[in-house]
């Protein structure tokens, strides 16, 4: 074993020397994943685009010109991809994910607002999409306040507009007409009875007025009320990000270069001799292929963790439901990638020769395997010729573990699958290299 | 130390290595001499165990390097033709690994590491990556990697090979240092006055065989006195002179090198007037005449009928 990680750490430490590969091995699938991700927007998927909103809006009683005016307003900012719905529906669309948040105007919101009742907007978000409806929620947050400040400052300035009409105004002034004794007449002449009832009216909703104007600029009519709606059972599950593909499969397309990369340097190290060297050590020749093996296994896997944690952090993808199921999936994805390309490395006599097949076996692994296409996107025949490469059971394990939220039980198929190959592959490689030594062949 | 006995390695049906035998004594400088393709790597390929050999035997500190192979990789060191480091790491992590390798650890190995570096002249340059490298600092380098484990014997092939004069003395000194410490070094080449300067005994191999076999004088002493003749005449008449020259007493052989002709006579004062008298006779015009006494480059020729320098057919 020790004997083995003088190999291993060596080789990493070349790695670690080498900034292009870090480059080839983190910065550009970062790159390619956001690039895809953000372009294809919902395109793959058809249930959303990265840049337009989706929000539910519920106001039932609105009458349908001003529905229609609110819709296209929403639409036209190009900020949000709006739909109607009732208030069920709305919960039901929040919680499976479909829409980033909805707005909720209670019944009657209209006459509320102008009879200066109070009035409640709600908005109901996807916590799952924080980003986005946090976008709603603050839009919404700034309209409501913009309406208060303006509520309160006009009906500061112009009280009587709120509930004095003209009539009445008409009618007070008559009765001030002519002094106070004249207001005592006419408070007593029963020819003025109308007036006198529209005077006692006046003066009650004179009062009213106050105390309302009073409630307005202390607590704001338009209020504003945020929920979370987070999925229930039965609710249709989470919402779809499109990274949570992405990420995943460009990382398992690019981890195949990597773990090429580092099959290819056998044949490196048997041109420029540095193997033939260590042969000449001391031991058996087997550790000197399984150090190999065993650093490209922990390239790979610091190359997944990098990735999937980068992608948790810049583009929200889900890293399973336990802190175990995905490092398993990655361990053995790298194990089982490692042990393709170590064993391609022995079956062919140069480097060059080793090229050739990497590239070809890369490409075609990858378009039947599911690293340009989500497997359930493929045709019936390519899923199951899929089956005979390593990266067609890596990619079904993160996508149930990453899209669908699957723990170990759920991708245990793939995971054996995954875990017996790589066992008969290193098997493989060991029994290969030695041969090969043994003859004289590598030498 | 070393005993070599009737080796045969094929590379399919070619003989790479037919029948060569030799010996080399503890603490002896032995030289491997040879043109390209002689075979002197699959020699050393042999002996260190990393090929097979198909037939005869070869022994190491009395060990078999067919049956014995751990024994005898304990033994040696192996400087490789090539530059077989990590030109990717530094001076240091290079020596650092191949320590390791030979089971060398903790203080034991960094005190092993900074003598080689010191010894390759090369400690103040131990942390910078061996790309940024001269020739010559690879070359010592690559040679001190084999020398980690302190091995009793040392294989060098051709470790001066594409580098010039300066740093190839610097390799030959350090070289004949480790044979004063009484390493035993068996040291191929295709140089001839590296041989001839730096090894107590000489093998002289072409395709394959072993042509000749001892120390300096004595490889002379087996060619005995013969001279070696070069003119230059037109090359139409190449032909004729052979035929007459093959004819005239104590004529050994001629060839041809580089457009002009070698005769190889016994005693070239002999020879002369006959070669006089037929380019008068022929109204031959004779543009360059010389005449070279013995040396192992005359022996060469003789045995191989090639220039050292020259490339393999
Ligand atoms: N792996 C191989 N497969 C086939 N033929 C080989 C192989 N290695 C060497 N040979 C052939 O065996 C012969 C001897 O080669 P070798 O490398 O031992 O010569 P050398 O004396 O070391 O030459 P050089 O001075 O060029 O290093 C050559 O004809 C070479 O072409
Ligand atoms: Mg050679």
């Amino acid at each position: 074993m020790s004997r083995l990680w003088i190999f291993a750490a060596r080789d990493l430490r070349r790695l670690a020397a080498d900034r292009r590969a870090l480059v080839v091995n983190l910065a550009l699938p970062l790159v390619l994943t956001s690039v895809m991700g953000l372009s294809f927007g919902g395109g793959i998927f058809g249930k959303k685009g990265i840049s337009a909103i989706p929000v539910a809006i519920v106001a039932a009683d609105l009458p349908e010109p001003l529905r229609e005016r609110l819709l296209e307003g929403l639409r036209e900012s190009g900020f949000f991809a709006p739909t109607w719905a009732d208030s069920a529906q709305a919960d039901a669309l929040v919680r499976a994910g479909d829409v980033a948040a909805a707005i909720v105007l209670p019944s009657g919101a209209l006459d509320s607002f102008f009879n200066a009742d109070s009035l409640v907007i709600e908005v109901w978000k996807d916590p799952a999409s924080d980003v986005k409806a946090g976008i709603v929620q603050e839009i919404v947050q700034r309209g409501v306040l913009r309406l208060q400040a303006g509520e309160a400052a006009y009906r500061a300035l112009w009280p009587q507009d709120v509930v004095l009409a003209a009539a009445d105004s008409v009618a007070l002034a008559d009765m001030f007409r002519g002094g106070l004794g004249d207001l005592w007449r006419n408070l007593r002449d029963p020819d003025t009875a109308g007036t006198q009832a529209r005077a006692v009216d006046f003066l009650a909703r004179q009062i009213d007025h106050h105390l309302a104007l009073g409630r307005v600029l202390s607590r704001p009519t338009v209020g504003l009320v945020v929920a979370d709606r987070v999925p229930g059972a039965g609710n249709g599950g989470r919402e779809t990000n499109l990274f949570d593909y992405f990420l995943p499969s460009f990382a398992v397309f690019f981890l195949m270069f990597a773990v090429a990369a580092g099959a290819r340097d056998l044949h490196r190290e048997r041109a420029r001799r540095t193997l033939q060297r260590q042969l000449l050590g001391p031991g058996p020749a087997w550790p000197v292929v399984a150090g190999k093996w065993v650093a490209a296994v922990i390239q790979g896997v610091g190359m997944l963790g990098v990735l999937l944690l980068a992608g948790a952090v810049l583009f929200r993808v889900n890293l399973g439901p336990d802190p175990w199921t995905l490092p398993v999936v990655v361990l053995l994805t790298c194990t089982a990638a490692a042990g393709v390309f170590m064993l391609m490395a022995l079956l062919v006599r140069t480097e060059k020769a080793l090229d050739n097949l990497s590239t070809a076996v890369i490409l075609v692994s990858a378009m039947l395997g599911g690293n340009f296409m989500p497997l359930d996107n493929l045709p019936a025949w390519s899923r199951s010729v899929g089956q005979l490469f390593f990266n067609y059971w890596a990619n079904l394990s993160f996508t149930r573990v990453i899209g669908a939220d699957g723990s170990l039980v759920d991708v245990a198929t793939p995971l054996l699958v995954l875990g017996i190959g790589s066992l008969v592959l290193l098997a493989a490689v060991l029994v290969l290299f030695d041969a090969r030594v043994r003859k004289g062949g590598w030498t | 130390m070393i005993e070599v006995r009737d080796l045969v390695k094929k590379y399919g049906p070619q003989k790479a290595v037919d029948g060569v035998s030799f010996d080399v004594a503890r603490g002896e400088l032995f030289g491997l001499l040879g043109p390209n393709g002689a075979g002197k790597t699959t020699t050393i390929g042999v002996l260190s165990t990393l090929l097979r050999a198909d037939g005869g035997q070869v022994r190491i500190g009395g060990h078999d390097v067919a049956t014995a192979p751990s024994a005898v990789r304990r033994l040696i060191g192996v400087v490789p033709q090539e530059i077989a480091l990590y030109t990717d790491l530094n001076a240091r992590d290079n020596l650092v690994f191949w320590g390791r390798l030979h089971g060398l650890g903790g203080a034991a190995l960094n005190r092993r590491v900074e003598e080689l570096l010191v010894l390759a002249d090369l400690a103040d340059q131990a942390r910078r990556r061996v790309e940024t490298f001269s020739g010559g600092m690879m070359r010592r380098l690559n040679l001190v990697a084999g020398l980690i484990h302190q091995p009793e014997v040392l294989f060098l092939d051709e470790p001066t090979v594409g580098i010039d004069a300066q740093a190839r003395s610097r390799i030959l000194e350090l070289i004949a240092d480790l044979g004063r410490q009484g390493l035993t070094v068996i040291y191929t080449t295709h140089y001839l006055e590296e041989a001839e300067q730096l090894c107590d005994r000489i093998g002289v191999i072409d395709r394959g065989r072993l042509v000749a076999l001892g120390d300096k004088e004595s490889l002379i002493g087996q060619i005995g006195d013969v001279d070696l003749i070069r003119l230059a005449i037109p090359a139409d008449r190449h032909e004729a002179f052979t035929a007459a020259c093959l004819g005239w007493e104590g004529c050994v052989g001629v060839g041809e090198r580089r457009g002009r002709i070698e005769v190889r006579a016994r005693d070239g004062g002999q020879l002369l007037p006959h070669i006089q008298a037929w380019l008068e006779a022929g109204g031959v015009p004779l543009e360059q005449l010389e005449v070279e006494r013995p040396n192992l480059e005359t022996l060469y020729l003789n045995l191989t009928g090639r220039g050292l320098r020259e490339e393999a057919p």
